[in-house]
């Protein structure tokens, strides 16, 4: 499935698989619940900064609904452990089907549009799930809160971080791999040029449904996990402002680079958390650094990245 | 015959672009479609590629009725253009931006990989440039080119070419001429939109001259060259034959 250069096929790169190994062994060093939880925070926003960044970064359609398509997974998982008493554990796997399913829908109706129209469609199906959400409180007691069974008897963290460090891991190689196969230059075809994708053979609509598809899906798997990690689930989880968050983490990453998204969550998170003044604020302050990346640095810190190894020669990296 | 147009005729507005446009093109021909700025020879290639569904008229391809078929599947079945203005997929390589179209539009044959189709569509067009570069770091001359290579890569039996021929070089352009005329001798049938005369004439079998979206005149170099309506329209004193 590899589409171009020699080294295609693999999809880590050193360098990552370096910072995914220093990451699985920092719980070790690390005792602290609070600092673990900051761990995990950003291991669960990067993540859904990923799944945001394969429609956003791939196919050029900004999901405005992507919250809502994350907290779909979590209500389908939790409320399949409450009332068909399924295992937390498989719980997640229904939820990104759930999420897929909703995401498919929505994308055969919205992505016939071009460009803004269908990033509008799927703000407004964000709304629709949203509000459906809250005001189906017989099934999911609305803004009271449902509390959803844990993954675990215990509360320490530390068993949780390895299991989103999991679902982040196997988050990443699956879209890396996508990515860089054949169904991925259809997607990159799309966003980078439509009218010459068309004329290349590339059917622009297939090709963004079953982009969006996957997208949704790992929202909807991510969002479970969040379910049975959190312990209560409000329609919150929904609101456009969490979509706004993970779409300011992707874009500061470096669209359609899928790690950048990663890295920023493990940038931004830890820092909001100790500027707990600034917490209030942390849309204007994203609102505003997404200004300055995109007059600056569009690639954002992929970019960077790129241009920095280019200029250095690491040791361990071949270009 | 592979390609036979009856009737099309496609208005933006009140702008009448095309008007009751028939023409029919045979295997392995050379076409030139010529006639001055605003003519409709854009919104013709258009209307045969998919990317405009004219308002009248009806599009056969290998016998086939293909009016109703989107830009994709008709580069699936055979027919592929390149642009006016080259749109490269910018943020891939130039291999990567001719694999798209190796993978994607050509459904016939499956034997040779992809990568290789790509490759050796890309030497057929001669480009130099290591195939690893970036698209967005191409200037306009090697982006017509890659965009012909794109064009190729997909194994059409009808290819459209837009006005690939301007900005080159007389040297540039010999070797285009050559290119074009190896891609006949593969079969494969062309069109060419162009404003440079000589290399029409060089390189035609037959021309259709548009004006403001009418055909005025269709026939051999030499029948069009003595064709008084053509000369009026068209050619003018600035063009000397």
């Amino acid at each position: 499935m590899s589409t171009g250069g020699s080294h295609r096929w693999v999809v880590l790169s050193p360098l990552s698989l370096f910072l995914l190994a220093v990451l699985s062994v920092l719980p070790l060093w690390v005792q602290d619940e609070y600092l673990l939880q900051l761990l995990i925070s950003s291991l669960l926003l990067g993540s859904q900064a990923m799944a945001f960044d394969f429609t956003a970064g791939f196919i050029n359609v900004i999901n405005f609904g992507f919250s809502a398509f994350v907290g779909a997974g979590a209500y389908t998982s939790a409320l399949l452990v409450l009332h068909w008493g399924i295992s937390p554990w498989l719980g997640p796997l229904g939820g990104a089907v759930a999420s897929a399913a909703l995401g498919f829908f929505s994308g055969v109706l919205t992505l016939r549009l071009q460009g803004i129209y269908a990033a509008v469609m799927t703000w407004f199906v964000g709304l629709t799930l949203l509000s459906l959400t809250a005001s189906l409180s017989g099934l999911t007691r609305g803004y009271r809160g449902l509390n959803v069974p844990l993954f675990l008897e215990t509360a320490a963290r530390r068993p949780y971080f390895y299991i989103i460090f999991g679902v982040t891991f196997l988050t990443f190689v699956s879209l890396r791999w996508t990515g860089s196969s054949r169904v991925g230059l259809a997607f990159r075809a799309i966003g980078q040029n439509l009218e010459s994708a068309r004329a290349s053979g590339v059917n622009p609509t297939k090709y963004r449904v079953i982009n969006f598809t996957l997208s949704c899906a790992f929202a909807g798997l991510l969002g479970g996990f969040y379910a049975h990690f959190l312990g209560i689930l409000t329609p919150d989880v929904m609101h456009s402002r969490q979509t706004v968050e993970v779409l300011a983490l992707a874009y500061i990453g470096g669209r359609g680079s899928l790690w950048g998204g990663l890295v920023a969550a493990f940038i931004f998170v830890p820092l909001f958390e100790y500027l707990k003044p600034l917490m209030e604020l942390r849309l204007v302050i994203y609102g505003v650094l997404l200004i300055l990346v995109m007059i600056w640095c569009p690639g954002g810190l992929a970019a960077i990245y790129t241009q920095l190894k280019q200029q250095v020669r690491w040791p361990f990296m071949q270009r | 015959m592979i390609l036979e147009l009856q009737g099309i005729s496609k208005r933006f507005g009140g702008l009448v672009a095309l008007k009751d446009i028939s023409l029919n093109l045979d295997e392995g021909q050379i076409l030139g479609l010529i006639g001055p700025n605003g003519a409709g020879k854009t919104t013709l290639l258009n209307v045969i590629s998919g990317s405009l569904r004219p308002d009248n008229g009806y599009i056969r391809y290998q016998g086939k009725e293909i009016s109703k078929l989107s830009s994709d599947r008709r580069c699936q079945k055979g027919i592929s253009r390149t642009f006016q203005i080259s749109r490269p997929f910018s943020k891939m390589t130039v291999l990567e931006n001719v694999m798209v179209a190796a993978i994607f539009g050509d459904r016939s044959q499956k034997q040779e990989p992809p990568r290789d189709r790509a490759l050796s569509a890309l030497r057929f067009v001669q480009f130099s440039i290591d195939e690893n570069t970036l698209a967005e770091n191409l200037n306009t001359v090697q982006l017509k080119r890659l965009d012909l290579a794109r064009a190729l890569a997909s194994n059409p039996s009808l290819l459209l070419l837009d006005e690939i021929a301007a900005g080159l070089t007389p040297l540039e352009l010999a070797d285009l001429v050559g290119v074009i005329r190896h891609t006949r001798e593969r079969g494969v049938t062309i069109i060419v939109v162009e404003h440079l005369m000589r290399m029409i004439l060089r390189l035609c079998d037959k021309i259709v001259v548009l004006h403001y979206g009418e055909k005025i005149a269709e026939g051999t170099p030499e029948e069009i060259c003595q064709d008084k309506r053509v000369a009026d329209a068209y050619l003018g004193e600035n063009y000397l034959l």
